[in-house]
């Protein structure tokens, strides 16, 4: 009977998956209010149906009470969050809210799943995130020196990112040092760091002009890829990096410099690993063998990426069903190899739909950049964009071997404080410019009739009219 | 004209408008770009699951595959001809069994479930656990939490041949291999001393005891035998005299007179014999020791080693499963006296029976060795095929030129030299090469054959070693000789 109830519940689980990433898009390419708010309120719905599904499997394959105290404060702090989030924030996205509230639930399945005591640790932190990142649109919204402390971001984040190599400190994991230690919590200053980068570089660009000033910030931005590299850190330089193009090509709108951006860094990497291969990149030399062919390497370099692939492979589209897979013996399975769990034990095509869903929160990233007016805004949800699809991208392709692996997390999914608390910043800001648009949209909503009221009143002639009988004299 | 203040409102918000436009291009442009690779990675994923995943998944490496046994009964593994060779039942407590109806005969090839696996149960072992039975059983099945029929494994061996090679073998210690060379079909896997695979609990008792901790009858010896090859290396050293006489290998000749000296070693024909006068095919036919020392000694050593490099000694063998490398150590810092033990067969080469096979059937199939292979098909258990292994090339070890010449010389050794008195009047032609390989200095010798039958268009390559042959008197071209008849019956 278990076995049954398990088994409807995993479709059913797929089902609701697949139903909340079609939500995902129709909700994106609708401007329907009233039809937006319904789906919206569905997409609320699919998501509590997923994580109870998930939660009841768990519940039955391991028979712990604590188990369902966990899910019960998942769910409570889930409502009671996006209930007095929009109530302070009466402009704020729900597609974006839902999508956190997705991204972290998905997250607590898979690592109540994989180890109960770091799922619990996780939703702490996350829940102390959701309420310290809930002031995070305020001051986006009402602080408005925001934009000109481009020298204060860089020096804060490099030294920040510097602190890795202070002794007693800073120690090494997985090979690159980068992580801190502050009493029992390991920190790593490159996931705030980047989110300092971003407002570095927008603040920077708003104000570069000329090429000299161009050419300043482009120092200054290549010493933080400089420590990163230093640090071991490649996943982190890449993001670093390729953010930092995609923010000059839009501040510049000209193709040259994503052209010679995207060369150089390609032909930076070559270099270097042609020259440094057995020496300070021995290690990537390691990962891009076991790319290659993992299966060859498989008890060195190789291991990870073949457990992974044995993991996603053996599961197949369905999954093997929570707990009944060997999720546990994919190393790291709770951090950067997140991904194959879910797609071993939650099916192939959970991981398909969360891939969809990955992309449809960057393009409502995208989407509020675009709408947003004032270029220092747009370049930081923009940079915040980038940064969320280049990780995802770096993560999911690792994994899968679709490129070497890099060892970055998935955001708000996988296990990690760090990591979690930043793309909690992240999403906040992002959330905070998209308060900033609708303010201003209704704003000039309201001035445009305003202005038009008033024109017709003086019996004038809107603007564009005039203008057109202007050219005619 | 003034504007107004609300006109000049509408006015810088048109020009912000269209600055936002112009900003915005570069932004669509990366979005569709990292739409666009997004793409690539869901169809990679696809691609991955749809036809990349299930070979990956088979790598005995992956410990899964152990789990699909508390739900999946294991599959048969069935002979290409039906015979049923290894088989599963489950209690009702659902405790499966696996048992095997031919015990001895087949216990190498199947190799067994327990004890970390071995032969066909370690190989095909995510086949046999995996179940293609159609949808409603499955349903049906495991909603009773009944296991589900695993699918079988159908293996490229012939229970005909196998047990005509097992037969013929008797009570010594050997091993044979017979495959198709047009395919790489291993028609016959045979080794010596054998075990039960039905009692594998006793046999592993038996090895942890003092006697049993000598014995190797776990060993497979035709894939993991270590063999000196004998005067089946001579067929070798013909290749790479012709290779280096490509014009005159025709006017060798020599006078051999039993015996002679070459670099100080001492060399002899077997028996005492004396072959007199020898063209090139007459000193293959009569496996004239000294002949073939002389050949030895004109030979360009580094040419030689490059010769039995590319026929695999020293190197991986294309075979999935358990083998071990052969060895050849002539090199061009080797001293003139290790070549005439090496140009017999003699010395430090090692062969293992496969790999003599896969020669032997590289030379019968124009010099294409195709690789090896024991697992023809999976089926489900209705009978339905799941999954087809198809025949696959390995490449060139020689041209066909040289393969016809080697044929040529290799059907004098059955037609008049050594192993005429056991192929002369069959119903069936046949080329090969007999071997008789001195382990010690005490006389006690391995008993080899290559060979294939029908050498115009060749059937079946076999390739037998029996050990002991001081002792039985059986030898290795008589074995090959009971299996023809069988194949031809």
């Amino acid at each position: 009977m278990v076995n049954l109830i398990c088994e409807v519940a995993k479709y059913l689980s797929l089902l609701f998956m697949v139903l909340y990433t079609v939500k995902c898009f129709v909700i994106m390419s609708s401007k329907d209010q009233d039809e937006n708010s319904s789906n919206l309120n569905k997409q609320i719905v699919y998501v509590f149906l997923i994580h109870f599904f998930n939660f009841l499997i768990l519940y039955l394959r391991l028979g712990q009470m604590k188990i369902l105290v966990f899910y019960g404060v998942q769910i409570f702090v889930a409502i009671f969050y996006m209930i007095v989030f929009h109530s302070i924030y009466k402009d704020s996205s729900r597609l974006l809210t839902n999508n956190m509230a997705f991204l972290l639930l998905i997250g607590y399945i898979i690592l109540t799943r994989l180890n109960f005591s770091l799922a619990v640790k996780q939703f702490l932190f996350a829940t102390i995130g959701l309420f310290i990142t809930s002031f995070i649109p305020l001051v986006i919204v009402k602080w408005k020196k925001l934009k000109d402390m481009g020298t204060v971001y860089g020096i804060v984040g490099i030294v920040f990112l510097m602190t890795v190599f202070v002794p007693g400190l800073g120690f090494s994991n997985f090979g690159s040092r980068n992580w801190i230690r502050i009493g029992s919590l390991s920190l790593q200053p490159m996931e705030f760091v980047k989110i300092l980068f971003v407002f570095f570089v927008a603040s920077m660009l708003v104000k570069a002009n000329t090429i000299k000033e161009l050419f300043i910030n482009a120092l200054i931005s290549a010493g933080f890829m400089g420590v990163l590299v230093i640090e071991k850190d490649l996943g982190a330089a890449v993001i670093f990096y390729i953010t930092y193009v995609f923010l000059v090509y839009v501040a510049t709108s000209r193709i040259i410099f994503l052209i010679g951006g995207v060369s150089l860094g390609v032909g930076a990497v070559s270099a270097a690993y042609l020259l440094f291969k057995d020496s300070l990149f021995a290690h990537v030399m390691v990962r891009v063998e076991a790319w290659r062919d993992p299966f060859a390497h498989i008890d060195t370099g190789g291991y990870q990426v073949s457990q992974s692939l044995f993991a996603i492979g053996t599961g197949g589209y369905a999954g093997s069903g929570l707990t009944l897979g060997k999720a546990g013996s994919i190393p790291v399975s709770e951090s950067d190899f997140i991904f194959s769990a879910i797609c071993e034990e939650m099916g192939v095509i959970f991981g398909l739909c969360l891939i969809l869903v990955i992309v449809s929160i960057f393009i409502s990233f995208v989407n509020v950049a675009m709408k947003c007016r004032r270029p220092f805004y747009k370049y930081v949800a923009f940079g915040f964009a980038t940064i969320y699809i280049i990780q995802s991208l770096l993560n999911l392709g690792g994994v899968t071997k679709f490129i070497p692996s890099t060892g970055v997390t998935l955001p708000l999914i996988s296990y990690g404080v760090s990591s979690v608390i930043s793309t909690l910043i992240i999403f906040t800001i992002v959330q905070g410019v998209s308060i900033i648009n609708n303010k201003e949209a209704a704003k000039y909503e309201k001035e445009k009739a305003r202005a038009i009221t008033l024109a017709a009143d003086r019996g004038g002639r809107i603007p564009a009219q005039r203008k057109r009988e202007g050219k005619k004299q | 004209m003034q504007l107004t203040e609300e006109e000049e409102f509408l006015l810088k918000e048109k020009e912000r408008a269209k600055n936002n436009r112009i900003k915005n291009k570069p932004i669509i442009v990366i979005t569709y770009l990292m739409v666009f690779i997004f793409m690539l990675l869901f169809g990679y994923i696809i691609y991955f699951m749809q036809f990349k995943a299930e070979s990956i998944i088979a790598n005995s490496r992956n410990i899964r595959q152990d789990s699909f046994a508390d739900v999946v009964e294991r599959g048969d593994i069935i002979t290409s001809d039906g015979e049923v060779i290894a088989t599963s039942s489950t209690n009702e407590d659902g405790v499966t069994t696996r048992s095997y109806p031919h015990g001895n005969m087949f216990a190498h090839l199947v190799g067994y479930d327990s004890y970390g696996k071995a032969g066909l149960e370690l190989s095909g072992n995510f086949y046999m656990l995996r179940s293609h039975i159609n949808i409603f059983e499955r349903i049906y099945r495991q909603l009773s939490e009944e296991k589900n029929r695993g699918d079988n494994l159908i293996t490229t061996v012939n229970y005909k041949l196998q047990s005509a090679a097992y037969n013929a073998l008797g009570v010594c210690n050997g091993a044979v291999v017979v495959m198709e060379p047009d395919s790489g079909r291993i028609l016959v896997m045979v080794s010596k001393p054998d075990y039960d695979p039905n009692n594998i609990d006793g046999v592993w008792e038996y090895l942890k005891t003092e006697e049993g901790s000598e014995s190797t009858i776990l060993l497979n010896r035709a894939t993991q035998g270590r063999y000196a090859p004998g005067s089946t290396f001579k067929v070798i050293t013909l290749l790479e005299y012709i290779r280096e006489n490509p014009r005159d290998y025709l006017d060798y000749s020599y006078e051999c007179t039993g015996n002679e000296i070459f670099s100080g070693v001492d060399i002899h024909c077997i028996g005492g014999s004396v072959h007199g006068t020898e063209s090139l095919k007459d000193s293959l036919a009569n496996s004239c020791n000294a002949s073939f020392a002389k050949i030895g000694s004109t030979l360009d050593y580094k040419s030689y080693r490059e010769t039995a490099e590319q026929l695999l000694f020293n190197s991986e063998l294309p075979f999935d499963g358990e083998y071990v490398k052969s060895s050849f150590v002539i090199n061009e810092d080797s001293t003139p006296d290790q070549i005439p033990q090496t140009a017999i067969g003699q010395g430090d080469t090692k062969i293992s029976p496969l790999h003599n096979a896969m020669i032997a059937s590289a030379i019968a199939n124009g010099g294409v060795l195709m690789k090896p292979y024991l697992i023809q098909a999976i089926e489900n258990d209705d009978g339905a095929t799941i999954k087809k292994f198809s025949s696959k090339s390995y490449g060139e070890l020689m041209t066909s030129d040289e393969a016809d010449i080697l044929i040529d010389n290799m059907k004098a050794v059955a037609d008049y030299g050594s192993a005429s008195r056991y192929f002369s009047g069959c119903s069936y032609d046949v080329a090969g090469k007999t071997g008789t390989a001195e382990y010690d200095d005490d006389g006690n010798c391995n008993s080899w054959f290559i060979g294939f039958s029908n050498p115009d268009d060749p059937d079946i390559v076999i390739s037998v070693i029996v050990e002991d042959y001081q002792i039985y008197g059986v030898s290795g071209a008589w074995v090959a000789k009971q299996i023809f008849d069988a194949y031809y019956q």
